[in-house]
């Protein structure tokens, strides 16, 4: 292939994409995101010796490159500093927005402009490594002192494509002002929320935003319903989809009932949900721990338990962050190496750990974790499923999010909407 | 000589990140342009050819582009080009039964070559050397120097040994260093492993078929993936051309052409809605503005002009507060004084509304303002002479304003029209195409419209990564690119038809 061709294939992509690209109207679209970051271009060049170079950003021959939203550059260009004062390799770190990493590596990646490691969701392996753009990676001895949870989710084929960091998990979030103790379960929670309501106190006792499918899967399962069974080796299979088994079809008329006796309200967006939490008009919300900044900041009395027990116990998605190595970089042995020799210690995951506190995927330093809200949130991790990876998860959340919109919006029955939507789903899984 | 400067160091960029094709038309594009400003026979091209280069690298090449995207399955699962899964099979290695793995140590000359000390699982130790091969080390041998704590030699010859902490720099030169070992070939992994090992897949340029080597089976490449005789097909596939498939589909595939119907009368009705009702209330204040006998007539004017100075996004953004029918202010208004709280967002009717009325907010200004513009060039005798003859106020603006208004302002409504038929932003902000169709198994909504539509297709927004599919949606922006064509030909009948009414009057 020419470059001219290979430059137009990039030109036709990036032009598609720039046409058609949505801004961050939905923050919290993509569960495991960091919160949305404009997209900014600062090459830090950690090179002893810094050379001219008209891109700064491409993966070259002896300099890691690599690609973090901007919750994560400051960590990560100390860190690259610790490396190249130890092993005198220059490391550059590019600032891109979350989901632009994974948009940008398609694109950039083979036209071999992209970076040698990225730290991204590990529910985009699906749709990375299906179109080859990264290399397994085998952590040897390493791994066990990696979350179980984290290298399971991070495992696409039976192999491992990332170091993951940190996992992450949604829990029950409440103010301790109107809740003095949480409750334990789903009956107990609707009996508080109406209580809360009915004596004034706040707005709404509980609040879940409107189509979130993300923020449903824990009463999914907790009425018994699942997205996809276990094969017997334990990973998904994708032709088993119980969005509309007797459980799935149970949950959402439970949304449907809430929603009938003022319990949940429509129209009710993420930002809503914080904004009213905040604001002390709500007294419970189930979330993750990308909420933590605004809570400390809003000065509300939050406590965080676990997910209310309903028929069963709740299994909330659990969506692990990781490192993985592009396969279209040029330092693919100095990059594995990086990961296992460098990235995979005590120092350096606690450094991670230090920069921004989250639930760390190295067992080491969670052991050492005492910070209760993160642990608060990391158990929640321990008692989830991790969220699928499979290609066609895009289909999922599309049809599943209709579903759930619907039923919020009460243009149609509960079984109804999650009947077709999981017709929708087989169909484009059997494609 | 600026445009030249400019150009040539965006060549010599290009030369050097191995673009050279880009860069020799780049090169061309100059040299025309300078020999038209220099040669005196190219005088007349002197002020077309900038345009011309601008016109076909804006307007000629996406359109060619996104043809021939149109004419593959770019998207996922095909985002490499054939060549680059090619290297990436070929880059696959399996062990054969037997084959040894080493630990190695490496030695480094000056000149930046490299040998290996290699040690097997047993503990005899080899010198790994490009030109030689592998060779069993002797205690005796003369090249080696005095022994470090590991019990190698620190020097062999003029190489040195590389403690662990070193090797990182050389690590990417490494990784291309291979040895011819009996059983295959010796490649470095990690930092402690260098197995041997055999070429998985080789392709097959003459009969186009990729042959795996541990297992026999030979792949055809079908459609941009590589297939078996049974059917098994092997990831990552590649961008390949399949025809005018992606347009059959867009006509035959239930999937797609299910709402199409729907979604595009609630299209054109939008687009058409949008212009009247903001061209309207832009004209009517317009009308108002421009009397003089209005007080604070400048304040007025400064007043509705404000939602164009605020971004669009944010006014879309602000209106989908708004309009929330429990935490809204505007709803909380309307039920204060009708005691009506309309639920925008959750029925279909209303949801077209309330974009209709965003819209109408976002778009009046523009049209207050261009209106006010051919407002004060009509010239006012005509306005005399129509007072004189008994015309009543209704009469003189719909025998006068309006037709003149129109011949100036024609094009442009046109213009917003073909603007509002692909208003994305919009639609995408206020209700992201909800509230869904009940009872279809498409992503489609009741505001969809058909670019909304088509990215929702193409690109399946939402969580966890979107299945894109370029070629796909390039047809699909075929499609679009042919409807907004016919409706500039329109325009172009439209305002000429126009130029007669002002040459009759």
């Amino acid at each position: 292939m020419t470059s001219l061709k290979k430059f137009m294939m990039t030109a036709a992509a990036a032009l598609i994409v720039s046409a058609c690209s949505t801004p961050a109207a939905v923050p919290p679209a993509t569960p495991t995101a960091a919160p949305p970051t404009a997209t900014a271009t600062t090459a830090v060049a950690a090179s002893p010796t810094p050379t001219p170079t008209i891109k700064p950003v491409v993966s070259k021959e002896g300099t890691l490159t690599i690609w973090v939203d901007g919750s994560r550059t400051k960590m990560v260009t100390d860190l690259g500093k610790k490396f190249t004062d130890k092993y005198k390799v220059a490391v550059q770190v590019q600032e891109l927005g979350f989901g632009d990493i994974r948009d940008q590596l398609k694109i950039a990646g083979p036209a071999k402009e992209g970076p040698d490691i990225i730290i991204g969701a590990h529910d985009w392996l699906g749709e990375l490594v299906s179109n080859g753009l990264l290399l397994n990676l085998d952590l040897g001895g390493k791994a066990s002192s990696v979350d179980p949870v984290a290298i399971k989710a991070f495992t696409y084929d039976g192999k491992l494509y990332g170091l993951p960091y940190l996992v992450e998990a949604i829990s029950l979030i409440y103010n301790k002002d109107f809740v003095p103790t949480p409750p334990k379960t789903w009956d107990e929670l609707k009996a508080m929320a109406k209580q809360l309501q009915d004596d004034k106190k706040v707005e709404q006792g509980y609040v879940m935003q409107q189509g979130d499918p993300y923020h449903t899967e824990p009463l999914l399962t907790g009425f018994g319903g699942y997205i996809f069974g276990r094969d017997a080796a334990g990973n998904y299979n994708a032709k088993d989809l119980g969005l509309d088994s007797p459980g799935g079809i149970a949950a959402y008329t439970e949304i449907d009932n809430m929603i009938k006796s003022g319990l949940l309200r429509k129209d009710t967006t993420y930002d809503l949900m914080l904004g009213l939490f905040k604001e002390k008009k709500s007294a419970m919300f189930i979330s993750g721990p990308w909420t933590l900044n605004d809570l400390r900041t809003a000065k509300v009395n939050y406590g965080i338990a676990p997910i209310p027990t309903m028929k069963s116990t709740a299994k909330p998605f659990v969506g692990a962050q990781g490192w993985m190595v592009s396969a279209f970089g040029k330092n693919q042995l100095l990059a594995k190496t990086f990961l296992t020799e460098f990235v995979a210690t005590d120092e350096a995951m606690q450094s991670l750990y230090d920069a921004v506190p989250a639930a760390s995927a190295w067992l080491p330093v969670r052991n050492k974790t005492t910070d209760k809200d993160i642990l608060a949130f990391a158990a929640s991790a321990a008692g989830g499923d991790p969220m699928p990876a499979i290609p066609q998860m895009s289909s999922v959340w599309e049809a599943w999010g209709k579903a759930i919109t619907l039923i919020f919006q009460q243009q149609e029955k509960p079984d109804k909407a999650v009947k077709d939507a999981a017709t929708t789903i087989r169909a484009k899984i059997g494609q | 000589m600026l445009l030249d400067a400019a150009g040539i160091w965006f060549a010599y960029g290009l030369f050097a990140h191995d673009g050279a094709l880009v860069a020799t038309i780049l090169l061309i594009v100059i040299a025309v342009i300078n020999a038209a400003f220099l040669l005196d026979v190219l005088n007349p091209l002197r002020w077309i050819v900038p345009g011309l280069a601008l016109m076909v690298l804006f307007v000629l090449y996406p359109v060619v582009n996104t043809l021939g995207v149109a004419l593959t399955n770019y998207g996922n699962g095909h985002l490499l080009t054939k060549e680059q899964a090619i290297t990436q099979f070929e880059g696959q290695y399996y062990s054969p039964p037997g084959a040894p793995t080493y630990a190695w140590r490496a030695y480094r000359a000056p000149d930046d070559t490299f040998l290996l000390w290699l040690t097997d699982t047993q503990g005899r130790s080899y010198i790994g050397d490009p030109k030689t091969g592998i060779t069993p080390t002797a205690g005796d041998d003369p090249r080696f120097g005095p022994k470090d704590d590991d019990g190698l030699p620190k020097t062999i010859g003029k190489y040195s040994k590389l403690s662990r902490l070193e090797i990182f720099p050389y690590l990417s030169t490494l990784q291309s260093f291979t040895l011819q070992a009996p059983e295959g070939i010796l490649r470095i992994v990690s930092l402690d492993a260098a197995p041997v090992a055999l070429h998985k897949y080789t392709y097959d340029r003459a009969r186009d078929v990729l042959v795996d080597h541990q297992s026999g089976a030979e792949y055809q490449s079908i459609d941009g993936v590589f297939t078996a005789r049974d059917g098994s097909e092997l990831s990552p596939g590649f961008s390949a051309s399949i025809g005018l498939r992606n347009f059959v589909r867009a006509f035959t595939d239930p999937d797609v052409r299910g709402p199409f119907f729907s979604v595009f009368l609630w299209t054109v009705a939008f687009g058409f809605l949008s212009v009247l009702l903001t061209f309207s209330l832009g004209l009517g204040l317009a009308l108002v503005v421009n009397d003089h006998r209005l007080p604070f007539v400048g304040a007025f004017r400064a007043l509705s002009i404000v939602p164009y100075a605020v971004p669009g996004f944010i006014s879309a953004l602000v209106w989908v507060g708004l309009l929330n029918p429990f935490y809204g202010q505007f709803n909380a208004l309307l039920s204060t004084l009708t005691g009506v709280s309309p639920q925008w967002f959750s029925d279909p009717t209303l949801a077209k509304i309330a974009i209709l009325l965003v819209n109408l907010w976002l778009g009046y200004p523009y049209m207050l303002l261009i209106s006010l513009g051919a407002l004060q060039s009509i010239p006012g005798e005509l306005f005399e002479a129509a007072s004189m003859d008994g015309a009543t106020g209704l009469q003189r603006f719909r025998f006068i304003t309006l037709p003149l208004i129109l011949v100036a302002l024609g094009p442009l409504l046109i213009g917003s029209f073909a603007f509002n038929f692909n208003n994305f932003a919009l639609i995408d902000l206020v209700t992201g195409g909800g509230p869904p169709i009940p009872g279809t198994s498409q992503p489609a909504g009741a505001t969809d419209i058909l670019i909304s539509y088509t990215v929702r297709l193409a690109f399946t927004g939402g969580q966890g990564g979107r299945g894109v599919d370029y070629g796909f949606a390039a047809a699909i922006s075929v499609f679009i690119f042919l409807i907004i064509a016919a409706i500039t030909m329109v325009n172009f009948r439209f305002s000429r038809q126009l130029e007669q009414v002002s040459e009759n009057l």
